[in-house]
């Protein structure tokens, strides 16, 4: 067996209390921290990844395929995700999310014709100038597909936030700072990705409307 | 397979590698080996060697997954005898939301469905409604060894060590299904545990098992494991275990059984865990199953255990080469072994019998009165005839692997 590596030396230690064994007592543990990151790259793919991805499982799921995945099958395996197993990503999601896993573990180059293709769709740009709608930031950014506004679904109701942080003269700061940067434990086991792509504008808009709820 | 010892010694390890080298180079492993050499610890798992983590009530596993976690057995401990250990047996979660703490006291099983009586059982009522059995049995998951798939294939990358060998206890399902009363009509009967997806949108982990399966006498809901409480990680405080069958129908954290008049279609049963419906359940790479079926019972398997790949064996003095070997429930036959690449075997002397469903141990004393490499090679026979075959089949999901297993060591 091979010599223990020191991060895992430090498991050892923080986990020493982790098994209650009281008698009759609930059985409760804590799950080590998870470490493993998604591999970074300029493209587009890889925030969206970090976001939608990390929903339901951690980077390892992925770091861990075998090498030399072609681009259809990185495409195919997030199109498994999104049909099969319900991930709140759409068709476009799909080839974005595809062509970031086969440039960065798969066969594809990022310089390829159809990584690039695949990565950047035509998209309508915003009017300049055009108000920030809340709502929508929070339908694109896959938000509700794990928060809802008056009831809890995988995270907290946003009515729920509102009412911690009611007063609170920094909440909306806190908000926007636990949206940009992700977080786990304050309101149930499953953490929330980081979603560190958006800007301060959108941040603060989201965390603002959230507030009033 | 191709996992080097730990070992600071360069020139050894040179040595050994070099060994590899010749030993697979004209072997169908060639590819594997190559990819061996690129990274010495481990076959190509993409992110390089998988670490050895520490869990709760667990000594230092292999990761495989972190969330939901998916923890491997390293493979040494399967020399340690025909037992798992609790702390050293493997972990696997299908989804990331299930809870890190459950209290014994307000815990219920119900069973619902075509009966006469739905129940809501506690804890003590379970193990108070029939006289308790026992089994030994070995869970594998049906991906295990899913990273030596060639080609290679999506899905948890395994290498051999999500298995393992317990002593449960529980009550049969038949008792607890006459005690609810199961309908004329029944087909299937259903079982999900406390484990949920993260989102409404991704299917339950609900498994299926035919009516007359689930009252054979053979399924069982256990609460303790080699003679203590369930691990956590393990499915405490009940889980469903089902003898000769893959680890995917032994539902963890068992919270609710339905008795279907019809068959069950949900995705872990009708989509996910298939495989060819074929004889050898098996289909070329680059083509398409015309018909496929849930995944069943274990193929007969067998290991080496005594000897890694890579080892250094002494020349003209007894080795004794030590092993195990299980399957689906007939029974393990004969174990044999060959020391020439599959020329020849020899039968092993098979170890104690702790039942049809159980880890086998066997022994076999080697003298290797030649130098050089030497492909170790084991090949199990269950009680019905079964064996395995030399050349590793194929199928998309990477399951049931049961190919004869070779081990490359040097004799010197």
């Amino acid at each position: 067996m091979k010599p223990m590596k020191p991060m895992l030396a430090l498991l050892c230690a923080v986990q020493l209390c982790a098994v209650a064994t009281l008698e009759a007592a609930p059985l409760s543990i804590t799950l080590p921290p998870e470490t493993a990151v998604f591999k970074a790259s300029e493209l587009p793919g890889y925030a969206l990844a970090q976001q939608k991805c990390s929903t339901c499982h951690s980077a390892d799921y992925i770091n861990f395929q075998p090498p030399g995945m072609s681009l259809a099958q990185w495409t195919g395996e997030a199109g498994k995700m999104q049909k099969v197993y319900g991930a709140p990503i759409s068709d476009q999601d799909v080839t974005v999310i595809g062509a970031y896993l086969a440039a960065t573990y798969g066969s594809a180059q990022v310089s390829d014709a159809e990584v690039q293709t695949a990565s950047y769709p035509l998209k309508a740009e915003p009017a300049p100038g055009a108000k920030v709608d809340a709502m929508a930031l929070l339908q694109n950014n896959a938000c509700l597909s794990c928060h809802a506004l008056d009831h809890k679904v995988v995270g907290p109701a946003y009515r729920d936030v509102a009412a911690r942080y009611a007063n609170d003269a920094q909440a909306q700061a806190k908000v926007a700072l636990h949206i940009q940067q992700g977080g786990a434990g304050k309101w149930g086991n499953i953490p929330m990705p980081p979603f560190t792509q958006l800007s301060q504008e959108d941040l603060q808009a989201m965390a603002a409307f959230i507030l009033q709820q | 397979m191709f996992r080097f010892i730990g070992n600071n010694h360069l020139g050894r390890r040179q040595v050994l590698r070099d060994a590899i080298a010749l030993a697979v180079a004209a072997s169908p492993l060639a590819s594997l080996a190559k990819a061996a050499e690129a990274n010495p610890e481990e076959v190509t798992f993409a992110a390089g060697p998988r670490p050895l983590v520490q869990y709760p009530q667990k000594r230092p596993l292999t990761l495989v997954t972190t969330r939901p976690p998916h923890l491997e057995t390293p493979f040494a401990v399967f020399n340690e005898g025909p037992i798992t250990a609790n702390d050293a047996f493997f972990v696997r979660y299908h989804l990331a939301d299930f809870p890190t703490s459950i209290d014994p006291d307000s815990y219920r099983l119900t069973v619902k469905g075509s009966v006469g009586t739905p129940l809501s059982l506690s804890l003590d009522e379970l193990k108070a409604l029939a006289e308790p059995v026992e089994v030994v049995a070995v869970n594998q998951c049906s991906g295990n060894s899913r990273g030596f798939s060639m080609p290679r294939v999506f899905g948890a990358q395994l290498g051999n060590g999500s298995m393992g060998n317990a002593r449960w206890l529980g009550v049969p399902l038949k008792a607890v299904l006459e005690k609810a009363g199961v309908g004329a009509q029944a087909q299937q009967v259903t079982f999900r545990g406390l484990d949920k997806p993260v989102l409404p949108s991704t299917p339950s982990f609900i498994k299926a098992l035919d009516i007359s399966h689930a009252m054979n006498g053979e399924p069982m809901i256990a609460w303790s494991m080699n003679g203590t409480d369930l691990p956590f990680l393990n499915g405490y405080p009940i889980r469903l275990v089902v003898p000769g069958y893959f680890g995917t129908y032994w539902v963890k954290h068992l919270s609710e059984i339905e008795v279907l008049d019809h068959t069950f279609d949900g995705f872990f049963m009708a989509k996910g865990y298939q495989v060819p419906d074929n004889d050898c359940f098996c289909i070329s790479p680059g083509t398409t199953a015309a018909k496929t079926r849930p995944i069943s019972r274990l193929p007969v398997r067998s290991f080496i255990t005594s000897v890694q790949a890579g080892a250094v064996l002494p020349l003209n003095s007894g080795v004794l080469l030590k092993g195990i070997a299980f399957d689906g429930g007939a029974g393990v036959d004969k174990v044999e072994v060959s020391i020439d690449g599959g020329a020849r075997w020899y039968r092993a002397a098979l170890g104690e019998d702790l039942g049809r469903f159980s880890f086998r141990e066997w022994t076999l004393p080697i003298t290797f009165s030649h130098k050089g490499a030497m492909q170790l090679m084991v090949r199990a026979t269950n009680a019905a005839g079964e064996t395995q075959p030399m050349k590793a089949d194929w199928n998309p999901g990477g399951y049931r692997r049961h190919v004869v297993e070779t081990t490359h060591v040097t004799v010197a």
